[in-house]
This record gives structure tokens, C-alpha cells and sequence, in this order.
């Protein structure tokens, strides 16, 4: 029967470090976002108090998102430690 | 400890290993649904929106109903999974992956609603660039966001020893695999590290979830609309949501568990269980419509009671008594003896309240708008083809979208059903014996 070939252990890194970049990607585009609807509705007087204060709510749970994501790939995939059986 | 290894287990690897002529059937059968929205998108794109039944003073018909139904549907997975999760509901195991999935997959098609609805896609970067935060679509927009990055994490943490058990059983996608799998080896650190972090998700995507139906239902709510301007559309959306999401999971496991011989992992008591919650739903999901109702027609105010009579005797009727007996009266015909032929029982109430609770988006939206508060003249709403069309594709895009999940990733979690046959019957035997009287451990 004929394997697979392997996959190389530096590619999968790297892979995995440019998953983690899309995902701060993601993230910190919804966060700049957000701050730009405050720039714009400052620039232009528009009840900042609206923008400001929904801003107050999302930005923190988006960092809590990436957050999660950026423990589970320092706690998993680079001090996960090797399985003693 | 070692691993007590399901003897069926294999079941669940099969869909990944293999396709069946059943497999392309179906993927030819959605292509064609698929293609139909297409090119009704295609037709709108270049003729616009006068192709459709879309006319002042109705501008918004079948395509804002299913962006508010598929946001609805969404609530099945991670929602319920999360509740369950953080319940400790230790039936849940072979349900919370479907329940996911569903979420992901439906809200990219429901927010993909409202840009066919724009009829100038390219509009969107008005939004991004000139959105304003008093809109409540701008609300929308943020939570949805929100409730999509939670869904996709949520989806994605649980998965990570799965994907690792893939990556170690099969011979091929063995980079994409590893690259997802993260290093999974089941050391007991990373199992902390893994039920920390979904413990978080857990309690986090609820109110998110919450806040997202609030939200749409805002859309509605904030205006000076008759029979739209309500205090309770928010928990009423919500509870719709709930009650439609878990009607649509129940026929995703009901289809799956044909479709793939899961009949031993998805048992009549899981049906059961979902059965007595859709119960419940429908009971609540009654007391919210009737009290929307009732608020309305004691008020008596005239602008309100035009769409009052027009959803209960007039053009409208055959959708909200369709709607009433869909939601309510089927669905408690079915669900309130369970005992025998449980599976079709559920089922059938199931497909009644996906159907009731997409007419209930659409006498919400539709009516409103043929009899507005403005002096208008009234319109009548007629969807033409090119709305079904995109109907039709969008659900054969979703139904694609999940087929093609199910190729990749198992569909029930297998690690969680390993954990719960090692750690899970002592658990709960602990867990039962600690509500019962006897001695007391103070910890202070």
C-alpha cells in the first residue's frame, strides 16, 4: 500500500502562524471599522454618543474573541507539551 | 487512561473517506437550485430590482423575510449547543456539532440577503465607509459580525481533536488537517488549556446571540410603523429564532441521520428531548404572539388596526391562519405525546414551524409596508420568479454549504462522545448523588 508523504512540520507552522494572522486580520479590521464610525460621526458632529457607546460594547468582545483564539494557539499548538503514554 | 473506542466510530469517518451516488445526486440537485438563483441574481443585476415584485410602498418582501427567517435559523446551533453545554446536558454530545455548523453556514446566507436586497451591491461600501450608528442597521451589522466571529470560534475549538484524529486515521488532506489540528495530542494541558477556552465561548455567545435577533428585530421596532413599533419584538424575535432554529436542526439530524445510518449515535430520546423543547417554544412562542396582538387591537389605534384586519381577514389571512396553525396548532398536535413513532412526530412539527415561522417573518414585513403610516396609496406585494429563484438558491447554497462540511469534518463530535463514555457516567453519578440528601462538604 502506498503512504501519504509526509507534510513538512515547517510549512504546517507557518500555515498556522498565517491562520492566526487572518484571524487578528479579521478582527482588527471589524475594530478599525468601528473606530472609523467614530472618526466620521466626530468629523461631522453626528451624535457621537451613539458610536461611542456602542463602541464601548463591541470592541471589547471582539478583543475577547481574538483573545480566545490567540490562548488556544499559544496554549495548544506551541507549549502544548508531548503526550506521555 | 486509554481511550474506549466506539466499535460504530467508523460510521462517522465513513462520509469523509467516501462519496456515494447518493452524495453527487444531491450536489446535482442543489447545483440546480443554485443555478436558478444565479441567474435570477444576474437578471436583477443588470435589469434591477423592477424585475422583482418590489414596488413602493412594498420595498421589502421575500428578500429581508428570509434575511430575518435564515438569522432566525441560526439560533439552533450555537445558542442552543451553549446552553447545553453550560447545562451540562450530557445528551447533547451528538447534536452540538450540527447545531454549529447550521449557525456558520446560515448566517453568511441571511447576511448575503441584504445585499441581493440592495440591488446596487456595490452600495455596500457606503455603508462601510459613511455608516452611521444611530441607524439600526448599522446595529445589525456589528452584532452580526460579532455573532459570526463567536459562531466560527465556537465551531472551530471543539473540532481541534477531531481534526487531529482525522489527521492521524486518514491518508489524505493530511496538511490541512495538520495545519487546523493546531499540534493536538491530547496532552493535559492542552485539554485545559481547550475546555477553558470553550468554556468562555460558551457563556460569551449567548448574550450575543440574544443581542443579534434583538437587533433585527430593532430594524422593525424602531420605526413609527403600525404593528411594527412594539417594546416586546426584541424577546419576540428572539424566541421565534430559538423556536425555528431548533425546528431546523431537528430536520438537519433527522436527514443526516438517514442519510449516513447515524441512527446509533442519534437515538428517539435525543428527538425526544428536542421534541418536548420545541413544546415548550411553541407554547411561548403563542403567549408572545398573542400578547403582540392583543396590545394592538385594545389600542385600537386606526393606522394599526388597516394591518390588523388585513393579516386577520384580508388580503393577508391565508398566510397568518397558515402561520397559526403551522406555529401552534400542529406542532402541539405532534409534540405532546412523545411515547411512540417519536422521530416522525417531531419531524413533522419540525417542517410545520420552518414553514410557520418564515410566514411569520413574512406578516411581519410584508403587511406593515402594503398599509404604511404615511399617506401612501397601499400596494400590494407579488413576488415574481426572480425572488424564487433566489429563495430556492440560497436554501440549496445552505443545504450545498453543509453537505460539503460533512465531506471534510465529522458531523458528530467524536471526542466528546469518547469523553463522555470515560469520564461522563461517573460524572453524573456524582453530580445526581450530590442533589440527593445526605452529609453536607462546606466549601468556603
Amino acid at each position: 500500500m502506498e503512504h501519504p508523504p509526509e507534510v513538512s512540520q515547517q510549512l504546517v507552522r507557518r500555515l498556522q502562524w498565517l491562520w492566526l494572522g487572518g484571524a487578528f486580520l479579521l478582527v482588527g479590521g471589524i475594530i478599525v471599522w468601528i473606530i472609523h464610525l467614530i472618526v466620521a460621526s466626530w468629523r461631522l458632529d453626528d451624535v457621537i454618543q451613539a458610536s461611542v457607546g456602542i463602541s464601548i460594547v463591541a470592541i471589547p468582545i471582539f478583543l475577547v474573541f481574538i483573545g480566545v483564539v490567540f490562548y488556544v494557539f499559544w496554549g495548544v499548538a506551541l507549549h502544548g507539551g508531548k503526550r506521555e503514554d | 487512561m486509554a481511550e474506549i473506542r466506539d466499535p460504530h466510530e467508523d460510521i462517522l469517518f465513513a462520509p469523509i473517506e467516501h462519496s456515494g451516488p447518493g452524495f453527487y445526486w444531491a450536489v446535482a440537485g442543489l447545483s440546480v437550485l443554485i443555478l436558478w438563483g444565479a441567474i435570477a441574481y444576474m437578471v436583477q443585476y443588470t435589469q434591477g430590482l423592477g424585475v422583482t415584485g418590489l414596488h413602493q410602498p412594498v420595498g421589502w418582501g421575500f428578500y429581508v423575510t428570509n434575511f430575518v427567517f435564515f438569522i432566525g435559523i441560526s439560533h439552533a446551533g450555537t445558542l442552543i449547543s451553549a446552553i447545553l453545554r453550560l447545562s451540562k446536558a450530557e445528551w447533547r454530545r451528538p447534536i452540538t456539532r450540527m447545531a454549529e455548523v447550521i449557525t456558520c453556514m446560515v448566517i453568511f446566507i441571511g447576511a448575503g440577503q441584504i445585499l441581493v436586497d440592495l440591488g446596487r451591491p456595490d452600495r455596500m461600501m457606503n455603508v462601510l465607509r459613511h455608516g452611521r450608528y444611530q441607524s439600526p442597521l448599522l446595529w445589525d451589522a456589528t452584532s452580526i459580525s460579532a455573532y459570526l466571529t463567536a459562531s466560527l470560534t465556537y465551531l472551530y475549538l471543539p473540532m481541534i481533536p477531531d481534526i487531529a484524529i482525522l489527521r492521524d486515521r486518514l491518508g489524505k488532506r493530511k496538511l490541512l488537517y495538520s495545519v487546523l489540528a493546531l499540534g493536538w495530542t491530547g496532552t493535559e494541558h492542552q485539554q485545559k488549556v481547550l475546555n477553558r477556552a470553550i468554556a468562555i465561548m460558551a457563556v460569551l455567545v449567548i448574550p450575543i446571540a440574544i443581542s443579534v435577533h434583538s437587533v433585527v428585530s430593532f430594524v422593525f421596532s424602531m420605526t413609527l410603523q403600525p404593528a411594527w413599533h412594539s417594546t416586546i419584538f426584541g424577546p419576540y424575535f428572539v424566541v421565534g429564532a430559538i423556536f425555528s432554529g431548533i425546528a431546523g436542526l431537528i430536520v438537519t439530524m433527522i436527514i443526516f441521520r438517514k442519510a449516513y445510518g447515524l441512527q446509533y449515535y442519534l437515538k428517539p430520546i435525543h428527538f425526544r428531548y428536542l421534541g418536548q423543547l420545541l413544546l415548550i417554544m411553541a407554547l411561548l412562542w403563542f403567549y408572545f404572539t398573542f400578547a403582540e396582538y392583543l396590545t394592538g387591537y385594545y389600542g385600537a389605534e386606526p393606522e394599526e388596526m388597516k394591518v390588523f384586519w388585513a393579516k386577520f381577514s384580508g388580503p393577508f389571512w391565508p398566510f397568518f391562519w397558515s402561520m397559526v396553525l403551522c406555529n401552534f396548532v400542529i406542532p402541539l398536535l405532534c409534540l405532546t405525546s412523545l411515547k411512540q413513532h417519536t422521530v416522525g412526530k417531531v419531524l413533522i412539527a419540525s417542517l410545520a414551524i420552518i414553514i410557520g415561522m418564515w410566514l411569520e417573518r413574512f406578516i411581519i414585513v410584508v403587511p406593515t409596508l402594503s398599509f404604511p403610516r404615511l399617506p401612501f396609496p397601499h400596494g400590494v406585494y407579488a413576488p415574481t420568479w426572480v425572488e424564487w429563484g433566489e429563495t430556492a438558491g440560497s436554501l440549496g447554497l445552505f443545504a450545498l454549504f453543509y453537505l460539503l462540511f460533512t465531506k471534510f469534518f465529522p458531523i458528530i463530535s467524536i471526542w466528546e462522545i469518547r469523553e463522555g463514555r470515560e469520564n461522563s457516567v461517573k460524572e453524573v453519578e456524582e453530580r445526581i448523588l450530590s442533589y440527593l440528601p445526605g452529609e453536607v462538604e462546606e466549601k468556603t
